[in-house]
């Protein structure tokens, strides 16, 4: 080699060192792998003067070559000639229309492979020009490599993503479907973003009731149901509330590739959305109780009042007698009523009485006694006649646990006589002359039992300074923090020792004694108590 | 409840807009690829993506758009996602599909952005 010779390879050399450079530069900067081949295919054109270059690419040793860049039909022929061995192959014809055959094997086990045509002006292939076309080769070995990581860089930092979404969807969906209050809208969330979450094609949610199948969400709405339960490629998970259990079924995962199987993160991410629809339809269950419960309580409180309606606000004046009652009612609707009413004739009906038991039932039988009382106060009344017409409405009206105790006294206010008659009720305090008489006799208490035996009324006659005490078991029977009542006998003793002028104070001095008694006890029955005095 | 995946598109000067319902999944995806690449072909590189009829995307049909927004911007062209479901505005941004596409509340707003 002469020194121009050597100087022309320095020459050379120097300028295929910045096309190398310029060349891994663009090679590098390839997003595709068709973008990749077309810039190697342009490196090649310039480098060499070639216009015939053929890319193929293949994933494997046993696949087909697919062109990457096909620029003349006929290199086809050439195909068999590419060697897919784990070694750069080049093989240079001077004799055929494709000069140059090489294969370049990958280190992911695909293959380059180039059929390249003559040069443009016809010049032979030097061995500059094959040393040359080596390390290009290499440069396109490290450009793909340099590809393959991006992409797994690209799949890696989306798959990241991916799972953020996944967790970030799982908890947004759980607060969404919280909120939710139709069962069917928190059902059709919660399948559509299992199934996106999980890349699923389809999905099904069937409620089932024993064998039987209730109803069924497809996604999207118009799925094939029988070809997602009939599907070879499928996960499902149930969950079971107040005996309706919640099936759901995805199928098909997606993937660019096309059905791919589900995994165990899929599996998880369906397990947890069924978990998140049975905490959601249990609270919807719990809020619709609560609802229902609280719109109960407001009817409670609605028949509460009208029940304080039937108790009077104020009783009538009776000439020569002082009388007072009282009725502190219980939290829930009590069963004690009481009234004063004069008859047509002159006298006075008071009545006390007590319904077995509390609650919305007991009010009802007090509305009946009320409203059974006021009908016969219109009308000549005869006491034991309407004892025992009302034994039987009550009867007829309650049920077996249910009657009234109650005690009717019929004053006649000029004499002082008292016809009266006692249905069960506690004892009746009388006071004459010091000497305490409880008026029991009477009957059963109404509603009890309807045998057709008689009341019957007894009298009394009372004096100037004479006193009446009527009172229900809710005074007696009211408890202390110890569990002790307060008794007939400290309401005896009571009622004996305290003689204030007027009814309405002993009234006052008696709840004062009770509630001595019981202290911060919370009340459990209704308290209710009249006093007639006799001036 | 998603219907399954329809696509309309209109043209306007050096723009389309495809309008989608539906599930946006490998099939969808593929769908809107298709289209855009029918137009794209034509020298169209601005993209207006209407989901208002799409409430669900997977991450499959999420790597149908990545697809159309990396041919956009080797072309300097833009793509635009309009008409959000919240669900997906999330997702896309936790995604990254905002560092290389625009997003806009409606068509109106994202004409303007072309």
């Amino acid at each position: 080699m002469n020194v121009v010779e050597y100087n022309y390879i320095i020459d050379k050399l120097s300028v295929q060192v910045k096309s190398f450079q310029e060349g891994f530069s663009i090679l590098s900067g390839s997003n595709t792998l068709r973008e990749l081949g077309t810039n190697f295919c342009h490196i090649l054109r310039g480098n060499f003067f070639i216009s015939d270059v053929n890319i193929f690419f293949k994933n494997n040793d046993s696949a087909e070559w697919e062109s990457v860049l096909l620029h003349n039909e006929k290199c086809r022929e050439y195909l068999p000639l590419l060697r897919t061995s784990t070694n750069l192959s080049i093989d240079y014809f001077s004799d055929r229309d494709f000069g140059i055959i090489a294969t370049l094997p990958l280190t992911d086990g695909s293959f380059w492979g180039l059929v390249i045509g003559d040069k443009i002006d016809k010049t032979e292939i030097t061995e500059l020009d094959k040393i040359t076309l080596q390390m290009f080769l290499q440069l396109l070995d490290n450009a793909y490599q340099s590809f393959i990581n991006q992409k797994k860089e690209k799949q890696l930092n989306f798959s990241l993503n991916h799972k953020v979404v996944q967790l970030n969807s799982l908890i947004d969906t759980g607060i969404e479907i919280s909120k939710l209050h139709k069962t069917s809208s928190l059902l059709e969330l919660s399948l559509e973003r299992a199934a996106a979450l999980t890349n699923a094609s389809c999905g099904v949610l069937q409620i089932i009731s024993g064998d039987e199948i209730i109803s069924s969400i497809g996604f999207p709405e118009d799925s094939d149901i029988k070809k997602v339960f009939n599907s070879e490629n499928k996960i499902e998970t149930s969950v079971e509330f107040k005996e309706l259990k919640y099936l759901f079924t995805l199928s098909e995962k997606e993937s660019r590739n096309g059905i791919t199987d589900f995994d165990q993160t899929d599996r998880i991410l369906l397990t947890a959305f069924a978990r998140q629809v049975l905490a959601a339809i249990e609270n919807e269950h719990l809020h619709n109780e609560a609802i229902e419960k609280e719109r109960m309580q407001q009817e409670i409180e609605m028949a509460a009042t009208i029940q304080k309606r039937i108790i009077p606000q104020k009783l009538p004046k009776i000439d020569g007698y002082d009388v007072a009652g009282i009725n502190i009612p219980s939290l829930e609707i009590g069963g004690d009523y009481y009234d004063v009413t004069k008859l047509k004739d002159g006298r006075f009906l008071i009545i006390i009485a007590d319904v077995a038991g509390k609650g919305v039932a007991s009010g009802l039988l007090v509305n009946t006694l009320n409203a059974s009382l006021n009908a016969y106060v219109e009308n000549d009344f005869k006491l034991t006649d309407v004892a025992d017409r009302l034994n039987k409405i009550i009867f007829k009206a309650s049920t077996p646990e249910k009657y009234i105790t109650g005690f009717i006294a019929v004053l006649d206010p000029p004499t002082g006589t008292i016809e009266y008659l006692n249905a069960g009720h506690n004892p009746i305090f009388y006071s004459s002359n010091e000497k305490l008489t409880k008026l029991d006799k009477g009957g059963f208490a109404f509603g009890m039992l309807n045998f057709g035996l008689p009341y019957e009324s007894s009298y009394i006659k009372i004096e100037p300074g004479e006193k009446i005490l009527f009172y229900t078991d809710g005074i007696t029977e009211a408890m202390n923090e110890k569990n002790e009542e307060y008794s007939d006998e400290r309401l005896e003793l009571f009622f004996l020792n305290n003689k204030p002028a007027k009814a309405e104070t002993f009234i006052k001095n008696l709840i004062t004694d009770v509630k001595k008694h019981t202290a911060d006890t919370p009340q459990s029955d209704d308290i209710t108590a009249l006093y007639l005095i006799r001036k | 409840m998603s219907p399954e995946f329809n696509l309309v598109t209109e043209t306007k000067d050096n723009c389309i807009v495809i309008n989608t319902t539906g599930y946006i999944n490998n099939i969808g995806g593929q769908k809107i690829v298709d289209e855009f690449y029918k137009h794209n072909g034509n020298g169209i590189n601005n993209v207006i993506l209407n989901l208002a009829g799409s409430n669900v995307v997977n991450s499959i049909g999420i790597s149908f758009l990545i697809e159309i927004i990396e041919k956009l911007n080797q072309s300097n062209g833009n793509l635009i996602f309009t008409n959000l479901d919240p669900s997906i505005e999330k997702t896309f941004t936790i995604m990254g599909l905002f560092q290389f596409a625009k997003k806009a509340d409606n068509l109106k707003d994202a004409f303007k952005l072309i």
